[in-house]
């Protein structure tokens, strides 16, 4: 496989994780733009675990993933008392102080940024890609991805169904954290090189953004986003920075033509299931 | 506690909303597996007294006793586990997910903790959760739309679905606000045969707020009238139909025909 | 000074979320078009007034852009669509201007040389002072037409309501543009007076100082206009403050720390009355 190859696999793979990192919490209706504090928590932590305490990198970054976790429950408490806009913006708040506070830890480098001594290829990162990929399917499959969704849809109705809306969201919001974090771990581990710089709020809108774009109703949609925000620019041989205004101006478009994103619930239920009631004729009924 | 027992009572409840008293001193009680109507004008506060009842408003006075339990305090989203569960005004599905799964949301509460909620209930297909909701919906004559997205559907069987996902908690007592309105003469008996069919085997008791007396005529075997938060009339269709106090409530002025002439419009 | 431009940014956010109801994340993109603009249009030798005007033009049409696309197509969408749409084009400006400029730091060349009042012991730098002044004087204008004209009550009509609104015959498709214009000029104007003053600019400075508007406006009260001028003032004082006591390092820690803390017991703002209607 071509080294060329080969990165751009890796980034599809560390994009694929961020990306559920962000899903979660948006498919349970929350916002969150601190995304890159968590995968920059995640990223210094397995970094200073496999640094300094010499863990493996396939044991630094799980646990980094469940530091990230770990803080974002904590949080999480008063943080999600607030509620839509304010939770945006409580998290964006959330995501520049890790930033700037990783910039002081002169520790890890500081502003001049941390080296990361152990190395993973494709293999260890595309696994784990998978791997995260399979448990948020197979979370959504349980009982947990109907509670989540009907917290998103209608947090009242839920509530008087039983549903613990407060626990639900704030799990959200900590497994996404946490998955963001084992995303920065597989970051630092292939990049071998991180700094604060980097875990900033345009990364936080880029990863809600391609997330959004793939479509937040089912568990493929952020695969998608992910694999759309990769994958294009590549075919089209964008520079860097191009790909950037192509991926912007795309997610423009489509939040003004399709703002359920690409895959929606009923797109995929119609596509493994034939939907008698909606295609064979039945007598013309009042609809609403 | 004799079979006679009332399963709802409210005490004394008051509730207003800043300085509008919408629920003033109602004092009703609903008695066990009798089909109950609530009704009274627009405005008499019956769909307040479902969200004191179901929590979503404390009270400001009062208590609510459900089975002589006192579940005033208790918060609304414990209030299911005590065996309430209700159907709302303006349908409130999740428009995200299938009808199947809108059912299957339904039982949440009778499967607690963790385990309950690791329960792979949209993955093996034969998981019993799952079978349990899909036998719901062909009792009521809906398996037909299992897979459909509910916002396409018409909005009669809509309510229909919402009333079987109310009715997966297995409650006690379950509290209809209006379930007829918006449904044309065929749904209207569709929906009656159903929940004629659901309180046949006892354990049910249903509290309905209607306008449509027809239905309620047809259904209710007690109505309780409502005006300005007060209680004003109770006692049987019949009797309720030639109450003078109530036909003026509604008509405004004393009326010479009975109520039975007189059907709420329904779009 | 630094707390003027937070004010102004926080001033056109607000003005935003005020009548549309809507963050508008594309402003620390405008208040970068106008700094960087106004240092494009000097380096090909424009006299510095004809530079603003230019700087002020390109901030203006970039915000009717972001309406375009943000707003006006999206009214009956779900909610969130128009603050994503707002973000997705803070990206494209950023992006569009490292690929036309370069990401390195730029420098404008000093204006008004030696330019500084010497009173009582003090340095007063005239550019800081006109700038200061700029600020609070366009937003007493506003304040002005806001309270006292037809046009201010329009819109403070659809703050309240935009059905009635549409009722009472305020046309809200004239207006809603001129919300946009509005709110873009101040942050390009905010991104200029930046420029000259500071000196310098990079694609990615609506970051470093744009997002301290937000947080501005949220501390100040969101919605509220006075308010925000008085959160631009507040975390003007505090990067101050946290400077001479903590060291420049922890300048951002303690902004966004004070934004956290007010999100958490008074996320109305210090100032704000709770915005009516808060959509969860």
């Amino acid at each position: 496989m071509s080294g060329y190859l080969e990165g751009v696999l890796v980034l599809l793979a560390v994009n694929v994780v961020f990306a559920y990192g962000g899903f979660l919490p948006l498919a349970a209706g929350q916002l969150n733009l601190g995304l890159a504090g968590f995968a920059a928590i995640g990223a210094y932590a397995s970094a200073y675990l496999s640094n300094v305490f010499k863990l493996a990198p396939l044991v630094a970054i799980p646990l980094a993933g469940i530091i990230a976790g770990a803080v974002a429950l904590v949080v999480a408490v008063p943080v999600l008392r607030t509620r839509g806009i304010y939770l945006a913006l409580a998290t964006f708040a959330l995501g520049q102080i890790v930033q700037a506070g990783i910039l002081n830890l002169e520790v890890v480098g500081g502003a001049a940024g941390y080296p990361v001594a152990a190395f993973i290829r494709l293999p260890t990162i595309a696994a784990t890609a998978v791997i995260v990929v399979a448990l948020v399917w197979l979370l959504f499959a349980t009982r947990f991805g109907l509670a989540v969704i009907a917290v998103h849809d209608d947090e009242g109705a839920a509530d008087l169904i039983g549903i613990d809306v407060r626990a639900f969201q704030i799990a959200a919001f900590a497994l996404g954290s946490a998955i963001a974090g084992v995303g920065g771990g597989l970051y630092a581990h292939h990049f071998s090189f991180i700094e604060a710089q980097y875990f900033n709020i345009s990364l936080s809108i880029t990863i809600v953004l391609y997330v959004l774009l793939g479509g937040t109703q089912t568990v493929v949609g952020p695969l998608l986003g992910a694999a759309v925000f990769t994958l294009l620019p590549e075919l089209l041989r964008a520079s860097a920075h191009w790909r950037y205004v192509a991926f912007a101006a795309a997610v423009i478009v489509i939040m003004a033509l399709r703002p359920e994103g690409l895959v929606t619930g009923a797109q995929l239920r119609r596509l493994f299931g034939f939907t008698r009631a909606e295609h064979v004729g039945l007598p013309k009924e009042r609809t609403g | 506690m004799s079979a006679t027992d009332p399963i709802l009572r409210l005490e004394s409840v008051s509730k207003h909303f800043g300085g509008l008293r919408v629920i003033e001193d109602l004092t009703l009680a609903v008695r066990r597996g009798v089909r109950t109507a609530l009704i009274g004008p627009n405005g008499a506060g019956k769909t307040t007294v479902f969200n004191l009842i179901t929590g979503v408003f404390p009270v400001d006075a009062g208590r609510i006793l459900l089975d002589g339990a006192d579940i005033t305090g208790t918060p609304s989203r414990l209030r299911i586990r005590h065996g309430i569960a209700r159907s709302f005004q303006n349908i409130r599905l999740m428009p995200h997910l299938s009808t199947l799964e809108n059912v299957m949301v339904g039982q949440h509460c009778r499967n607690p903790g963790l385990r309950g909620v690791l329960q792979p209930v949209n993955l093996v297909p034969r998981n019993r959760w799952r079978e349990a909701a899909r036998a719901a919906l062909a009792n009521a004559a809906l398996i037909q739309y299992e897979r459909s997205t509910v916002g396409n559907l018409p909005y009669g069987v809509q309510k229909r679905i919402e009333l079987v996902r109310a009715l997966m908690a297995q409650p006690r007592l379950l509290l209809l606000d209006e379930p007829a309105a918006g449904l044309n003469p065929a749904e209207t008996e569709a929906l009656q045969a159903q929940l004629e069919k659901v309180c046949a085997g006892g354990g049910l008791t249903v509290l309905v707020v209607e306008h449509d007396m027809h239905f309620v005529g047809a259904l209710c075997e007690a109505v309780i009238v409502l005006d300005f938060g007060r209680k004003i009339a109770e006692g049987s269709p019949e009797e309720i139909r030639h109450n003078l106090l109530v036909q003026e409530t509604y008509l405004g002025t004393p009326a010479a025909e009975p109520m039975e002439q007189h059907r709420a419009y329904s779009a | 000074m630094l707390g003027s431009i937070y004010a102004m940014v926080a001033v056109a956010l607000t003005l935003s979320i005020g009548v549309l109801r809507f963050l508008n994340f594309s402003i620390p993109g405008l208040f970068m078009i106008g700094g960087m603009v106004a240092w494009a249009s000097l380096l090909s030798g424009m006299p510095w007034p004809l530079a603003i005007g230019v700087a002020l033009v390109a901030g203006a049409l970039a915000s009717l852009l972001v309406e375009r696309f943000t707003w006006r197509w999206m009214r009956s969408a779900q909610h969130f669509v128009p603050l994503v749409s707002s973000m997705a084009f803070l990206l494209l400006f950023e992006h569009l201007a490292v690929i036309y400029w370069g990401s390195e730091l730029r420098t404008l060349p000093a204006l008004f040389v030696d330019a500084d009042w010497r009173i009582a012991g003090l340095i007063i730098s005239l550019p800081q002072l006109a700038g200061l002044v700029c600020s609070i004087a366009l937003i007493w204008v506003l304040t002005l037409v806001l309270l006292r004209t037809r046009l201010g009550r329009g819109l403070r009509t659809i703050a309240e309501d935009s059905n009635t609104a549409l009722l009472l015959g305020v046309d809200i498709n004239r207006i809603v543009p001129l919300v946009f214009l509005t709110s873009g000029l101040f942050a390009a104007l905010s991104g200029v007076i930046f420029a000259l003053n500071y000196r310098q600019v990079q694609p990615f400075m609506g970051e470093l100082v744009g997002l301290k508007g937000i947080s501005a406006m949220i501390i100040g009260g969101m919605g509220n206009i006075w308010g925000s001028i008085a959160g631009g003032l507040i975390i003007g004082l505090v990067e101050v403050m946290s400077i001479g006591y903590f060291g420049a390092d922890f300048v951002d820690i303690a902004v966004y720390g004070l934004l956290l803390l007010i999100l958490f017991v008074r996320p109305a703002g210090l100032f704000g009355g709770a915005l009516a209607g808060q959509r969860a």
